[in-house]
């Protein structure tokens, strides 16, 4: 395998895992724009923790998503208090606050980035995507999921039902900073070098928009939204300005003509009963 | 007698000073069939809102087999054994049949529970009580379909069957007859009676009057917030109030019903 | 007195974010989203004055333009690309009563215009910078120890013409009664007559003037334009509309201010870099703890993106 391919299953495994920690907060109905600041958590964690403490690859890709876990969970308290735009804008100004506090910390490297001391394999990384993704849909298939799908379609009827909204939302937010904590500490590892300016708005941007284009309705969305957007620019062999430009096209002209993103429920239940045509008696989702 | 399964004392309910419940008092026996019946306005869905807990009562109490609701948050009285459906249909439109009546379990106990995958993938099955429920009421075909793409009248059953799934020893029924025809009401009071014979009490606000009388024993009457008539429903008709309430009077005109 | 000179230099950035704190703040008010091409289209308003004084007309028709000339062109720019954004993401927005993604298409619309308009000129200009020249641009005014420059002054002074033009509107003209009966309820606002439909193009059309303008502002203030202006001055510009209250127009203007003066305040006694964080850390703070600002109302922003 080429060099070339093997970065390229490197950075599409961790755009996926990062996009799917943005896809569960949403599952949840929450908008984080506010993906990179725990991406460069988890990237920083991981930075400090090799290079510092020598500690195993395997404990600091651990140790990196429980911390971003474990920010995810103490901010989602203050964050769920706000709605709709103040929501937004809170998870937006939570990730300059973290790209902020970096630049002005000697220990985290300031502007000048950090080395990290170890290096992982592609497979590796993929490997660790497709454990991801097993889990997403996992979960998305009990009945945890189903209540994070109740929350995010009425909350009302979710509280009736005896859905514990908060817990669900908090919850979300924290497995949020995890997987993106996680993508970060991949990326840390992979790359060699971690600097701030990386982790910035638009970074934040573009992972949700992944998530929005690819569809929220079910796990199948952050996985092509991600991949559609890291494979197809090369495939065409954009320069990167020029990928962006087309990715702002595709995201009005979707939002104009399929808002709801790609992958829809009822585009999967045609497809499976395109597969399947004899058996209608609902196998699909049964 | 038996203690009655929900008892309401007192209710009062104001929404910015405008008095939607004014003491309200009835209790529902155990095991019964009890309509609440009303024109249009009268506050039986706020009341269904202040039992199941959305809206807290500014004064009175609710007990359900005793024990006193004030202190129950919404979330928690699911557990207890009351379950209901909505007057608008609230499912969920972009997931399945099977999907929406399982969110029904979710109160039901067992933390691990929560972790068992159920079937939501294409091409994994899952025998158990919600197919064998969505059968009785034949809705077992739709069971894979997404419930935004199909006809009122089916959505209606499936948010009933969704209450069903928690087991509930109380069951809260907004208008579950509006919009079936005379076929469909027949199977639903039916399976009504049937689910009553199993020990469920329910709680019917229903305008359909050949329906409330073929399936209940009891009715109470709210008008502009208040309990106007409260008796077995063979005497309702007797009532004056009632026949006020819905005809208006001396004056004639004829009112919701 | 350095401290006074201080004051006045944040008070003279603060005058720049308040044109575009204002566009957002209209945009949220009376339209109920977040509209994230107002930084881009401040700096369209920067980057193609800056180019018709450098080069003149596309294709070749003119010589390089005087600066007026070049920053009217601009502003006149912003307006148009305002509107394109308009055409195609709010016309097509049809509000429903569903879940938080669905009502942020608007938002994510403009996201997407965001990047095309900043993509664009990454793409045909490239990421530097360049010099603009005014006439007056090293030109001070002196007096007791305090150093203002013609350019700030004249900064504070469209900043202060703006929004009072912007007070007359919206107090004393049919629009601005429309606009602001719109923003308080757009359904009794129609059962008043009032013409929604032609209402938001207006809107449109002041935030691509407000932008505009403030992107003229920066160009003759800090003699400097670049394809980044934008994100400095927008993620500023956000902060300001919150401190002040999402809706509320006299907030912006006080939150715009405000904000000058603690980022200016801020790099003076912490140093450069810790702008950013302290700006972005009172932001967050607002918002989880008085979200309503300095004159908003809670109401505002909740349902709306």
């Amino acid at each position: 395998m080429s060099g070339y391919m093997s970065g390229l299953i490197a950075i599409l495994g961790i755009n996926v895992i990062f996009a799917y920690g943005i896809y569960v907060t949403a599952a949840a109905g929450q908008l984080n724009l506010g993906g990179a600041g725990f991406q460069a958590i988890g990237a920083y964690a991981c930075a400090l923790l090799s290079a510092t403490y020598g500690i195993s690859i395997f404990w600091t890709l651990v140790f990196s998503t429980l911390v971003g876990a474990a920010i995810g969970f103490l901010i989602a308290f203050p964050i769920l208090r706000t709605r709709g735009v103040y929501m937004v804008l809170a998870t937006f100004a939570f990730a300059e606050v973290v790209v902020g506090i970096i630049l002005n910390s000697e220990l985290l490297g300031g502007s000048m980035g950090l080395i990290v001391s170890d290096y992982i394999e592609w497979q590796s990384i993929l490997w660790t995507t497709i454990g991801v993704i097993i889990f997403v849909f996992y979960l998305m298939s009990t009945p945890l999921g189903l209540a994070m799908r109740a929350v995010h379609d009425d909350e009302a009827v979710a509280t009736i039902m005896g859905v514990n909204n908060r817990a669900i939302q908090v919850g979300a937010f924290a497995l949020g900073g995890a997987l993106a904590g996680l993508s970060g500490a991949l990326y840390a590892y992979y790359f060699g070098f971690v600097e701030v300016q990386y982790f910035n708005a638009f970074l934040s941007i573009f992972v949700l928009l992944y998530v929005l284009i690819g569809g929220t309705q079910t796990a199948w969305g952050p996985l092509i939204g991600a991949t559609f957007f890291t494979l197809i620019p090369e495939a065409l062999r954009m320069g990167e300005d020029w990928r962006f430009l087309i990715f702002g096209v595709l995201i009005v002209v979707m939002m104009i003509i399929r808002p709801e993103g790609i992958v829809t429920r009822d585009a999967l239940d045609r497809i499976w009963l395109k597969l399947k045509p004899q058996t209608n008696d609902g196998a699909p989702n049964g | 007698m038996a203690d009655p399964i929900l008892s309401l004392r007192n209710i009062d309910k104001n929404f910015g000073g405008i008095e939607v419940l004014r003491d309200v008092s009835f209790e529902v026996a155990s095991g019964s069939r009890h309509a609440l019946i009303g024109p249009n306005g009268a506050g039986k869905t706020t009341l269904f809102n202040v039992i199941s807990g959305v809206y807290t009562p500014d004064g009175g109490s609710i007990q359900l087999q005793g024990k006193d609701l004030a202190d129950v948050p919404s979330r928690h009285r699911i557990g207890l054994g009351m379950a209901r459906s909505f007057q608008n249909i609230r499912l969920m439109p972009h997931l399945s049949v099977i999907e929406n009546v399982m969110l029904g379990q979710h109160a039901r106990p067992g933390l691990l529970r929560l972790l068992r995958p159920v079937g939501m993938m294409p091409g994994a099955h899952e025998r158990s009580e919600a197919l064998e429920l969505l059968n009785t009421f034949g809705l077992d075909p739709h069971r894979g379909q997404v419930v935004g793409n199909l006809p009122y009248g089916v959505r209606k059953k499936i948010e009933v069957v969704r209450a069903l799934m928690s087991n509930p020893k109380l069951l809260l029924l907004d208008e579950p007859a509006a919009g079936l025809n005379a076929s469909e009401t027949a199977t639903l009071r039916d399976f009504l009676i049937d689910v009553s014979s199993r020990g469920i009490s329910l709680l019917v606000v229903e305008h359909d009057m050949p329906f409330v009388n073929a399936l209940c024993d009891h009715v109470t009457v709210m008008n502009f917030g208040e309990r106007i008539f409260d008796g077995p429903a063979s005497s309702v008709r007797q009532s004056k109030a009632v026949l006020e309430a819905y005809l208006g009077g001396e004056t004639g005109d004829s009112n919701a019903a | 007195m350095l401290i006074v000179q201080q004051i006045l230099n944040g008070l003279m950035l603060g005058s720049i974010y308040v044109g575009v704190a204002v566009a957002f703040t209209l945009t949220i008010g009376i339209l109920n989203f977040l509209n994230f091409t107002i930084p881009v289209l401040f700096m369209l308003s920067g980057m193609i004055g800056w180019s018709l004084s450098f080069y003149g007309l596309p294709f070749g028709l003119s010589e390089p333009l005087g600066w007026l000339t070049s920053l009217g062109i601009g502003v006149f720019c912003a307006v148009v690309a305002s509107l394109i954004v308009e055409r195609f993401t709010y016309r097509y927005f049809k509000a429903k009563h569903g879940d938080a993604t669905e009502h942020a298409i608007p938002l994510v619309s403009s996201l997407g215009f965001l990047l095309i308009f900043e993509y664009m000129v990454l793409i045909a200009h490239g990421s530097d910078s360049r010099g603009f020249h005014t006439p007056f641009a090293d030109l001070n005014w002196r007096f007791d120890g305090l150093v203002i420059s013609i350019p700030q002054f004249i900064s504070l002074f469209v900043s202060l013409a703006i929004v009072a033009g912007l007070s007359i509107l919206l107090t004393r003209t049919k629009l601005g009664r429309a606009l602001r009966a719109t923003a308080e309820n757009p359904d009794a606002a129609v059962l008043m007559g009032i013409e929604v439909n032609r209402i938001v193009p207006v809107v449109f059309v002041l935030t691509g003037l407000f932008c505009g303008l403030a992107g003229a502002l920066f160009a003759i203030n800090y003699s400097e334009v670049s394809p980044y202006m934008g994100d400095q001055v927008g993620t500023k510009a956000i902060a300001g509309m919150v401190l002040g209250g999402l809706g509320s127009v006299w907030g912006a203007i006080a939150g715009g201010l405000i904000v000058g003066l603690t980022e200016t305040l801020s790099i003076y006694f912490f140093g450069a870099t810790s702008a950013q964080v302290t700006v972005w850390g009172l932001l967050l703070v607002l918002l989880l703890f008085r979200p309503q600002g300095l004159f908003g109302h809670n109401a505002i922003g909740k349902g709306k993106f």
